[in-house]
């Protein structure tokens, strides 16, 4: 009997279903999948290469179609970013001028005894010796001669001529102009006047008064051309001589005045015109 | 009349282009005057008889846009206008070297004119800086301007006599 039920065929059946029990055994368990992988693996990169070569060469014949229509799709989103682009550029000079309008409205804000018409600077004076701006409104905005013109930051200068829709400003830095100023800290008065290189500096200080550099200048209100208590500049440099009266400084606008792009013109203030009391 | 016209609108833009942009193209304190090489310019192509009216009318338009007094473009285009027809006739034919000379010794009495106005208004003139940051580049700029100056009125010249340039 048990001979019988060890016949080699037996056996050799109870062998093969051993190592198939233990094959799969060890395959569930996860012992043999580094085995799985690294056999598999060669067989992935070659369906790989396949594949791309297959995609090549569907591309290779399909191309023409596809890049006729990339083509077209390309020019449609260029033009889309150029127009976008062009938005953008007309956006950035909204925000700039709004920026500009916005800051003058709060210096108009916080400084309500003044009413103000704010223009935009469209020219400059054509001779180099002068210094003058043209602006965007005249006559017809209610601007009168000798009106004062103001930034944000200070002083600019005052209307010298103007016809319905324009008006020259002679700028405070103008060779010909003159302002008359108070020094903050010292509490003395003073002359400021321009040149012709667009420089501005102090004169008619008494030689016994000691300036501080930095000091800050403001209109006074004398003479009746400006209102007082405009910012005008900050004392750069003193230079006193001897055997003078006077002494001279440099002073640092607070005005950029080669970037003028807008200014604010104060319509409520009536300049006094005292040439014919000066002798 | 055609050209009275054509050398009027382009004077009107060079003087839109002056005022909003050759203005603030400055070395040091100086800044070139287009108007003033337009003129140049013109006054050695333009032969007609009857230029002196346009010239009125280019120093009318300064006049009208600019702070100086109304005599120094009158005088300086006068002069400019005077000088062109000597160098036509008299001393050279060569284009390009009279609108130099006559650009130089222009934008020179320009100068001199500008600050002996400063002068007589007793403006506090401090004459070497005047004369190194303001007038020197002034001159340097408008030598430097004159060449496409000459170029730009050379194609206005074209539709302004259809008949020929002379110059």
């Amino acid at each position: 009997m048990i001979t019988k039920l060890f016949t080699p065929k037996n056996i050799r059946n109870l062998i093969i279903t051993l190592v198939v029990v233990g094959v799969l055994f060890l395959a569930i368990s996860g012992y043999l999948t580094p085995l799985f992988s690294f056999s598999v693996s060669p067989f992935i990169s070659a369906q790989s290469w396949l594949s791309q070569r297959y995609l090549a060469f569907n591309d290779f014949f399909n191309s023409p179609r596809d890049m006729a229509t990339l083509r077209a799709e390309n020019t449609r989103l260029e033009s889309e970013v150029a127009m976008l682009q062009s938005e953008v550029v007309a956006l950035q000079e909204n925000l700039a001028q709004s920026d500009i309008l916005y800051t003058l409205l709060d210096f108009a804000r916080t400084n309500p005894e003044h009413e103000y018409v704010a223009a935009t600077v469209i020219g400059r004076e054509i001779s180099p010796f002068l210094q003058y701006v043209i602006i965007d409104k005249g006559s017809n905005d209610g601007l009168r001669h000798g009106m004062p013109v103001v930034t944000q930051q200070g002083l600019v200068g005052r209307i010298d001529a103007l016809i319905s829709d324009a008006a020259r400003i002679q700028m405070i830095t103008d060779a010909n102009s003159t302002v008359n100023v108070k020094l903050q800290t010292a509490g003395v008065e003073g002359l400021v006047r321009g040149s012709v290189t667009g420089e501005i500096s102090l004169d008619m200080v008494p030689v016994d008064i000691e300036i501080q550099i930095g000091d800050i200048l403001m209109t006074s209100g004398l003479g009746g051309t400006y209102p007082a208590n405009i910012f005008v500049g900050q004392i750069f440099s003193m230079q006193s001589k001897q055997n003078v009266l006077f002494q001279t400084g440099s002073i640092q606008p607070v005005v950029d005045f080669s970037n003028l792009s807008a200014v604010l013109v104060i319509t409520n203030f009536d300049s006094v015109d005292i040439s014919p009391l000066v002798p | 009349m055609w050209s009275y016209l054509i050398s009027f609108a382009s004077f009107v833009l060079m003087a839109m282009l002056q005022m909003s942009v050759f203005s603030q193209w400055k070395i040091l304190s100086g800044s070139a005057d287009i108007l003033l090489l337009f003129v140049v310019v013109w006054c050695l192509y333009d032969r007609s008889k009857r230029l002196w009216l346009l010239i009125i009318v280019m120093a009318g338009i300064v006049n009208f846009i600019s702070a100086l007094p109304f005599y120094i473009p009158l005088i300086v285009y006068f002069f400019i206008y005077r000088l062109s027809r000597l160098i036509q006739t008299r001393i050279m034919q060569s284009p390009l070297l009279g609108i130099i000379v006559l650009t130089f010794v222009a934008t020179l009495l320009q100068v001199i004119l500008n600050m002996a106005y400063l002068f007589i208004l007793r403006t506090d003139l401090a004459f070497t800086s005047a004369l190194v940051e303001v007038a020197l580049p002034s001159i340097l700029l408008n030598m430097l301007l004159a060449i496409p100056m000459y170029a730009i009125v050379r194609e206005i010249a074209y539709y302004a006599f259809p008949k020929g340039v002379e110059a």
